[in-house]
């Protein structure tokens, strides 16, 4: 017999299940966080505790509130340019017809399949050149061009009325004044899915911090959790709580900002890949 | 004269970056793949195709395509097929649907580090969430991660997990473009809902389909943080996927030729594989509005 | 004088800037190394004296990791330009750096400074390679056997066990094993790559022969040990493989009190009585064929980048770190041995030899003690012997394939190095 889900019953039943799937499916980083309050010496006697030591630890003797502070410069610095570098790109892409259009568009759009990887030797030459290895701009630099960003946003100004930009050009407008009283004010919740995007791919950034940072006080969250996961300053056994301090105050960022802009952030994923 | 420029005083920014970073840097890496360097040597011996042999002739280089191959068979088609299911379920725009949606996306932007970081634990021997499981139950304490056969599980098993709800959400959003008249057509013939599944989502989430089996393959060609924090690579190479390579050569053997044959290596084959797709999605996706 | 990066304070956006030219009355020397816990405390003590006698020099001392970290943040650093100024290198490894000229050539330094003379001649030797030396030792070590008396006794090991063959080792990791191993005790930790390199001493061979250079892994007795190491994983169970995949966790499990037995460097002496107390045994590595250890540990080195005026300050600190007080402090919180003849003078050293018998035992063994050689291609061979040692304690390759393809590969590595 198929359970009746028309039934509220059976309704009820069926949704309690998902949802306790879904904890369970949550369950790891639940427990992890869960464990980030509770002493080492509790958690491997194995009974109940309640602390805030291994966040101070984090912060006070493991340096992570300068990484994270590290890692809100970067990524906001990335965001905020890598939108005002794509956005332009994206309107001369979406309104020109140009020699060489094409083909820089092309070349863009190229880029959506090279993988960073395949840059990490050059451009950590490249930075040690420009003496720029050890600092937030050889943090920055590489990371502001995003090809997704530009194409996802020229195909949004693309489905934007022309009508619009020309009734602009009639009121005596520029072309950077049309792209920024028209265009941007339409496009923001695209802009706004794509800053998303963008700070959450630097934010999570892992290989690039890894190479190009060799100062402990530049250190990002990524690299100064690996480390202290993987280097474990005290070579002793894993401080397991304090790791997951550790990894809490990686993920609460993005954690909090879930809640808010889930509905964004779907849109931009979706949207970049229906269109 | 201005008028004209405009177009392209807009795309510099972008363009120039992308020069600078991605660009140029391809053509340095071919540069160096054809030379022997360690960052020390003031020379950089123009060496020909040595690295190109050495890496073909090399366990290591296909060690890590036959890993890197394992993953990509195994996860990618387990991606889509869970995302898919999963998504034909939660279609639905009920509260709870819409709450199991946010929690299985959750963990696609969540700091990949910390994903990894908590699942070592999650499959550590003696403390782990899983062994503690299973010793509750009586069976034996499984080595996870140290054991050759298992540890590539363990990879593609928190990759999957990680990525799953973007997969989720693509469905969703490709089922959610499927008109509902089809599926009312298809009832009223006398359609089963495997039936309805299988003639009518499933062509019709076709174009979905492609474009995340290309977006998961081009992904398993790139796993590195999980590697790099919950194995680095071992036990025994047994995880040592292509970009662990590239960056172990690169940076703990400082054979920068060696390093930078392997990254143009990549680099020819997911190019290759764009063309491919391009190729093949040119001619079989046409419900695209 | 120098004008490193300035260290950041505060919002770090200063950082943005690069570096700004600062002239300073001091001259500091930043310092890389490898020491945590009681040995990184020690190391802090050396240095705040050295400071205290040194008014004008600063020791800027960075804690980079293990000597793999420091070898690959070294050579990552060279291209930037972002090199110390002083750098801890593990014995074998610095070759590669002195042959591609990043050390500098300290011959001048040593010869004109009367630590010359108060140097153990196996100390001198550590730090000469191609007739010149590029690093004096700070910390000298063999490695040692460590037993647990307790867990040893709980299993029904009569005391003071014979431990002198393989055969003699497996045995008795086989009782602890058979014994214990359901309370998730095993018999012996995976040994770690140091004492894999004593255990192949041990059966007559080498990975390099010293005086030859010749590539010995593939050499019967060669292959021989790593069999017998490997099988303690894969064949007879008495070793846990989270020590082969993590060197470190065999050796925490030790500490922990979950393992019998563990081969490693004296350098660990100070952190395992900590840890076991009276039951902590110190033992000589066994004698399969012959007895022989390495020498081990790390000296201090220069980089040929730094300023005149650096290398001098440099020099005046690795001269004060080899001296027969810093190294009685060193040595007595450590178990690193003695490298400098006066140092069992010192009060503290003297305190030290008396109370813990264990760094006794890796003084003894000085009598059969060897130098290993540091060709270039160690470097490489090293860091690749990991992956090796994996495959076969995994029993994942037969050891003989395994060792003649490393030694092929290594051959190779060596010739490309020399172009």
């Amino acid at each position: 017999m198929k359970p009746d889900l028309t039934s509220s019953r059976g309704m009820w039943v069926m949704n309690a299940l998902v949802l306790a799937a879904g904890l369970m499916f949550l369950s790891p980083v639940l427990y992890s966080i869960w464990m980030s309050f509770q002493t080492a010496d509790a958690y491997y006697a194995g009974h109940l505790d309640f602390t805030l030591s291994n966040y101070e630890l984090a912060v006070a003797e493991y340096n992570f509130a300068r990484y994270l502070l590290n890692s809100l410069i970067v990524s906001g610095v990335v965001t905020l340019a890598g939108i005002a570098v794509a956005t332009m790109a994206a309107y001369a892409f979406a309104r020109y017809r140009f020699p060489g259009g094409n083909l820089a568009f092309a070349a863009v759009v190229a880029t959506l399949m090279i993988p960073s990887h395949i840059t990490l030797i050059p451009n950590y030459l490249t930075l040690a050149k420009a003496g720029l290895l050890d600092s937030y701009a050889g943090l920055i630099l590489p990371a502001i061009s995003s090809g997704f960003a530009a194409f996802f946003l020229r195909q949004y100004i693309r489905g934007i009325p022309r009508a619009l930009d020309e009734a602009a050009y009639m009121d005596g407008a520029n072309a950077f004044q049309v792209l920024w009283r028209v265009i941007v004010p339409i496009s923001k919740p695209a802009i706004f899915s794509m800053g998303l995007h963008l700070f959450i791919s630097e934010w999570n950034n892992y290989i690039w911090p890894l190479v190009a940072i060799g100062k402990e006080d530049l250190y990002t969250l990524q690299v100064g959790l690996a480390r202290l996961y993987r280097i474990n300053p005290g070579e002793d056994v894993i401080d397991w709580p304090l790791v997951m301090a550790a990894s809490t105050i990686t993920i609460l960022p993005v954690l909090l900002g879930f809640v808010l802009v889930e509905r964004h952030l779907v849109r931009g994923i979706t949207m970049g890949a229906v269109k | 004269m201005l008028r004209k420029l405009t177009p392209y005083l807009f795309i510099l920014p972008l363009m120039a970056f992308l020069a600078v970073f991605t660009y140029v840097p391809i053509l340095q890496s071919v540069n160096l793949s054809f030379r022997e360097w360690d960052f020390m040597s003031p020379t950089k011996l123009w060496v020909g195709l040595e690295n190109y042999q050495l890496l073909l002739s090399s366990r290591d280089f296909w060690n890590a395509v036959k890993v890197t191959t394992i993953f990509a068979v195994i996860s990618v088609p387990l991606r889509l097929a869970l995302a898919l299911a999963i998504a034909s379920y939660l279609v639905r725009e009920t509260i709870v649907s819409r709450l199991m949606r946010g929690a299985l996306f959750l963990p696609s932007v969540t700091s990949t580090v910390s994903i990894a970081v908590v699942f070592s634990w999650v499959f550590s021997t003696d403390y782990g969430m899983i062994n503690a499981g299973l010793a509750w139950l009586g069976f034996e304490r499984v080595q996870w991660m140290q054991d050759p056969q298992l540890a590539l599980y363990v990879i593609i098993f928190v990759n999957t997990w990680k990525q799953l709800g973007y997969d989720i959400i693509i469905y969703i959003a490709g089922l959610q473009a499927v008109p509902t008249e089809l599926y009312d057509a298809a009832s009223v013939d006398g359609g089963r809902r495997l039936h309805v599944f299988r003639r009518v989502t499933l062509p019709l989430v076709m174009p979905t389909t492609y474009f995340l089996l290309v977006v998961s393959v081009i992904d398993a060609f790139q796993v590195f943080t999980i590697v790099n924090v919950m194995t680095k690579g071992g036990p025994a190479g047994a995880t040592d996927m292509i970009v662990n390579m590239l960056y172990r050569v690169g940076f703990t053997l400082f054979d920068i030729g060696q390093g930078s044959a392997l990254a143009v290596i990549l680099f020819v084959f997911l190019i290759a594989l764009a063309v491919l797709k391009a190729r093949v999605i040119g001619r079989k996706v046409h419900y695209e509005a | 004088m120098v004008a490193k990066l300035p260290k950041l304070t505060g919002l770090g956006l200063v950082a943005l800037l690069g570096s700004t030219s600062m002239t300073l009355a001091d001259v500091s020397v930043e310092f890389w190394h490898s020491f945590s816990k009681n040995a990184g405390e020690a190391l802090d003590q050396i240095i705040d004296n050295f400071e205290a006698e040194n008014p004008g020099i600063t020791i800027d001392a960075q804690h980079i990791g293990n000597y793999n970290d420091i070898v690959a943040k070294l050579q990552a650093s060279i291209p930037a330009g972002r090199e110390p100024d002083a750098v801890i290198m593990e014995v074998t490894r610095y070759g590669l750096f002195a042959d591609r000229g990043v050390l500098m050539d300290l011959t001048d330094y040593v010869e004109n400074d009367p630590l010359k003379d108060d140097l153990f001649d196996f100390a001198r030797e550590v730090g000469v390679f191609d007739g010149k030396n590029y690093i004096v030792p700070f910390n000298s070590s063999t490695p040692v056997l460590y037993y647990n008396k307790a867990i040893l006794e709980q299993a029904g090991v009569p005391e003071e066990p014979k431990l002198e063959t393989y055969a003699d080792v497996l045995a008795v990791a086989q009782q602890v094993q058979a014994e214990l191993g359901d309370e998730g005790i095993s018999g012996i930790a995976a040994p770690g790559q140091f004492a894999r390199w004593g255990l192949i001493m041990d059966n007559d061979s080498d990975m390099i022969d010293s005086v030859s250079g010749e590539i010995l892994l593939d050499a019967p007795n060669t292959v021989e040990a790593y069999e017998w190491m490997a099988s303690l994983v894969h064949e007879h169970g008495v070793a846990s493989a989270d020590g082969v995949t993590t060197e470190n966790q065999g050796r925490d499990a030790f500490l922990a009190g979950k393992v019998g037995m563990m081969m490693n460097s004296t350098g660990n002496y100070g952190r395992s009585v900590a840890a076991l107390g009276d039951d902590l045994v110190v033992a000589p590595m066994p004698c399969n064929k012959v007895c022989r250890v390495p020498i081990g540990g790390a000296g201090i080195g220069i980089l040929s980048s730094a300023e005149d005026e650096v290398k001098d300050a440099a020099w005046k600190f690795i001269s004060y770190a080899a001296s027969a007080e810093s190294n009685a402090i060193w040595f007595s919180t450590t178990g690193y041995m003695p490298i400098n003849k006066h140092t069992a003078e010192q009060p503290l050293a003297a305190e030290a030899l008396e109370t813990k018998p264990g760094i006794r035992v890796a003084i003894d063994q000085l009598g059969f003690a060897k130098g290993r050689p540091r060709p270039p291609v160690v470097t490489w061979m090293r860091a690749t012997e990991y992956d090796m040692w994996q495959a076969m304690a995994l029993g994942q390759r037969d050891v003989t394939e395994t060792l003649d393809d490393f030694a092929a590969r290594t051959r190779a590595e060596a010739e490309r190095l020399a172009k």
